[in-house]
């Protein structure tokens, strides 16, 4: 083999900026998906990381409704999701909190089960102790939440979870910034026509 | 079906949606998963829309491709290899 042909068959790698570490930016990205790279100053990646990532959330929600994110009875799927932060946490916690009650049959046998979503022909109460119970609709109740079954369900959960997997590459990106290629000499003349250069 | 998604509440109901129409939710899919993860390896932005819609499109076709191909061997190849009995 000659030294061309090596040269040919092994190219040499692009170089890539040094790597560092910065706190404060990985915690932004925990905090809210995209907020990392806008406090290292990168604020049209950031944005445009947010709008891929809410934007994955959003059809998850549209699509499957709130029940796509539920730590209780989808824990594995949440598993996923909770690379989110605050985000699948807080849409977790309304879900819990405003949208689901105890079945008032279970709470003295299985309380761990007690709290579900409604069925078909309930509507939510308040039990002698306060506490949010499903109880027979009436006329006039206001229509609970609906639970996701079948397809659509699978693919609420699956566009949430894509969406935290997603995160965790971006809370990496932020917290550890750098690593990225050098940018070639298309893209060093392409940024200086546009000015919109935004390596770090 | 304009009627059911009139009465449609979003996000406190699920979408209701055919079993055909669920196949065209992989386009905003491949769409948003481009914008994130290309916004996170590119080392500049200036080509940043032509990389993600080329992205996006690269996922449509690859999935597409295995469903037509999975297709093919459950449809096609494996009633030939394992016919049914009569």
């Amino acid at each position: 083999m000659t030294a061309d042909h090596a040269n040919t068959s092994h190219p040499t790698p692009h170089p890539t900026t040094p790597v560092g570490f910065n706190p404060v930016a990985g915690f932004a990205a925990i905090a809210l998906p995209g907020l990392g790279h806008i406090v290292l100053g990168e604020h049209r990646r950031g944005v445009c990381i947010a709008i891929g990532v809410l934007g994955l959330v959003l059809t998850g929600l549209l699509v499957g409704g709130i029940d796509s994110v539920d730590r209780r009875e989808d824990r594995v799927w949440f598993l996923g999701q909770a690379l989110l932060g605050p985000v699948a946490f807080g849409i977790d916690y309304i879900h819990q909190n405003n949208f689901k009650a105890y079945d008032q049959d279970l709470l003295t046998r299985d309380p761990a089960r007690a709290l579900r979503s409604a069925l078909p022909g309930e509507a939510r109460g308040v039990n002698a102790e306060g506490l949010p119970v499903w109880r027979a609709a009436e006329p006039g109740d206001a229509k609970p939440s609906t639970k996701g079954v079948g397809r659509s369900n699978e693919l609420g959960m699956l566009f949430v979870t894509i969406a935290g997997m997603l995160n965790l590459i971006v809370i990496i990106d932020a917290g550890f910034p750098g690593g990225r290629s050098v940018p070639d000499d298309e893209d060093k003349v392409g940024a200086k026509k546009s000015g919109k250069d935004d390596t770090p | 079906m304009i009627n059911t998604l009139l009465a449609w509440r979003p996000i406190i109901a699920p979408l209701p949606m055919g079993h055909a129409a669920s196949y065209l939710l992989l386009i905003p899919m491949a769409l948003f998963i481009s914008m994130a993860y290309r916004a996170v390896r590119l080392p500049t932005m200036t080509r940043y829309p032509r990389l993600v819609l080329l992205q996006a499109a690269q996922i449509i076709v690859a999935i597409a491709a295995i469903g037509i191909g999975l297709y093919v061997v459950v449809e096609v190849m494996l009633p030939i290899i394992a016919p049914m009995p009569d």
